[in-house]
């Protein structure tokens, strides 16, 4: 089946089995390997993306029912060499340990922020509960988000 | 099986509800088998845990996630009708529904993360047909209608009567479930929703109950109950409810609220949760909205 869909902000089409896993679609013949695969089972979060401005499991999405839609991955957050503030307040805060389930994170909390850019704690540990990390016991990656989000209000005060 | 073999699953995506009918009965005619796939959240995953299944006798996978008669919610003369296909993130984003089937927005909120929100359907939840399917539940308390649609036309399922059985339903092979239907229920009227699980964000229900009660100077006028998890298929409580409608609320006794919820539960023990633990914590669910009954006015 020929797939179009805006994927990080560009236009591009491809043949593909429809019923080919999104995220192994990412992985595969789009090369983007930042989107981690934990579970496949939808329960752990490592590989969310955003489809439609949405965070979804891309283990439990059809690449054939993202034709005509926009995915965004990390990859479209920030450059190797230009971090998106969001993975900068990661890295300063300790939001990051092993890595793994960080994508998931970033991708959850970026649709978060774009909805709701003062979000409560509350509201914040909501937006992440499909994400298990094992390494931060969560409570570094919540300042992360809520560091992100400060700094994009002073900025925009400033 | 290998998440890689999806792949060799036919798909198609019908355009219309009326090409989706003629293709289900043409199938259904020459006994080969079709999947109806919307949020993908319980086939993807039942498909990767179970073995692969002979290639060269694959179901036809119909996509009907984006099919506009099964998308949107309408409410229109105190009656509220949505598509099959409407997420779980839709519904819980709905203003009208919080205001007037809480029940269902709480219940869309707890049905699983924000990623499960965002591709779960209520038409899939059905269709599905878990006994721990919370859309179920809170679709049951509302006393909601199942619209099937074939090539013959509607027809309509009250959903105490879709499940037959453990995964089984009324809707025959030629049918796709186009919508749920419901009568709202009345401003301030009493609604819970309750689930019980290992894991507030992605748990499947240990036990929940969905309960709706309208009352009218002391009188309970309206009430349903769905409660997952608790039998084969989803509990209705039909004695909890004959109780809850009886000429006294402030006489049903705790003892009988007992009694009738064991009557209408057939728990059992399995990888989540024990048949006693459920059958304590059912009845302490149905006790705890009794009290909320008894303490007065809803919402």
């Amino acid at each position: 089946m020929r797939i179009a869909l805006v994927l990080n902000g560009k236009k591009r089409a491809l043949d593909a089995p429809p019923l080919t896993r999104l995220l192994d679609l990412l992985r595969g013949p789009l090369g983007l390997t930042g989107t981690k695969e934990g579970c496949g089972e939808g329960e752990c979060g490592s590989c969310t993306v955003l489809l439609d401005g949405v965070p979804v499991n891309a283990c439990l999405v059809a690449a054939g029912q993202c034709d005509g839609r926009t995915v965004l991955t990390v990859e479209g957050l920030g450059t190797k060499d230009e971090l998106a503030d969001l993975q900068e307040a990661f890295v300063k805060e300790g939001g990051t340990q092993c890595g793994i389930c960080t994508p998931g994170f970033l991708m959850a909390a970026h649709a978060l922020l774009a909805a709701n850019p003062q979000p409560g704690e509350g509201e914040i540990r909501e937006s992440i509960a499909g994400n298990v990390c094992r390494c931060t016991g969560y409570q570094r990656i919540v300042e992360s988000i809520r560091h992100a989000a400060k700094e994009r209000a002073s900025r925009e005060s400033g | 099986m290998n998440p890689a073999e999806l792949a060799l699953y036919p798909f198609e995506r019908p355009g219309t509800l009326a090409e989706l009918c003629r293709t289900l009965s043409a199938r259904a005619g020459r006994k080969e088998r079709t999947v109806l796939l919307a949020g993908g959240t319980d086939w993807i995953v039942e498909r990767v845990l179970a073995p692969p299944e002979d290639p060269d006798d694959l179901p036809l996978v119909l996509d009907v996630s984006r099919l506009p008669e099964l998308r949107g919610i309408q409410l229109a003369r105190e009656r509220a009708t949505i598509g099959a296909a409407t997420t779980f993130l839709e519904i819980r984003s709905h203003p009208v529904l919080l205001r007037r089937a809480p029940v269902l927005t709480a219940m869309s909120r707890d049905v699983g993360a924000i990623q499960i929100q965002a591709r779960g359907t209520l038409g899939g939840n059905l269709a599905t047909a878990s006994p721990a399917a919370d859309g179920a539940a809170a679709l049951m308390a509302l006393d909601a209608e199942v619209v099937l649609a074939s090539v013959h036309g509607e027809r309509r399922v009250p959903l105490s009567q879709f499940f037959t059985g453990y995964r089984a339903t009324r809707r025959a092979e030629d049918e796709a479930i186009v919508r749920l239907e419901f009568v709202l229920p009345r401003t301030g009227a009493h609604q819970a929703w309750r689930k019980v699980g290992t894991r507030a964000a992605q748990a499947i229900s240990k036990v929940a109950l969905a309960a709706v009660a309208e009352l009218e100077r002391g009188r309970v006028v309206r009430a349903g109950f769905g409660m997952a998890s608790v039998a084969p298929v989803t509990a209705s409580l039909p004695t909890v409810r004959a109780l809850a409608l009886g000429p006294s609320l402030a006489s049903v006794s705790d003892e009988e609220l007992d009694a009738a919820t064991r009557r209408d539960i057939a728990p059992i023990d399995d990888v989540r949760s024990t048949a006693a633990y459920r059958a304590h914590v059912a009845s302490a669910l149905v006790k705890a909205f009794f009290r909320q009954l008894r303490a007065g006015p809803g919402l």
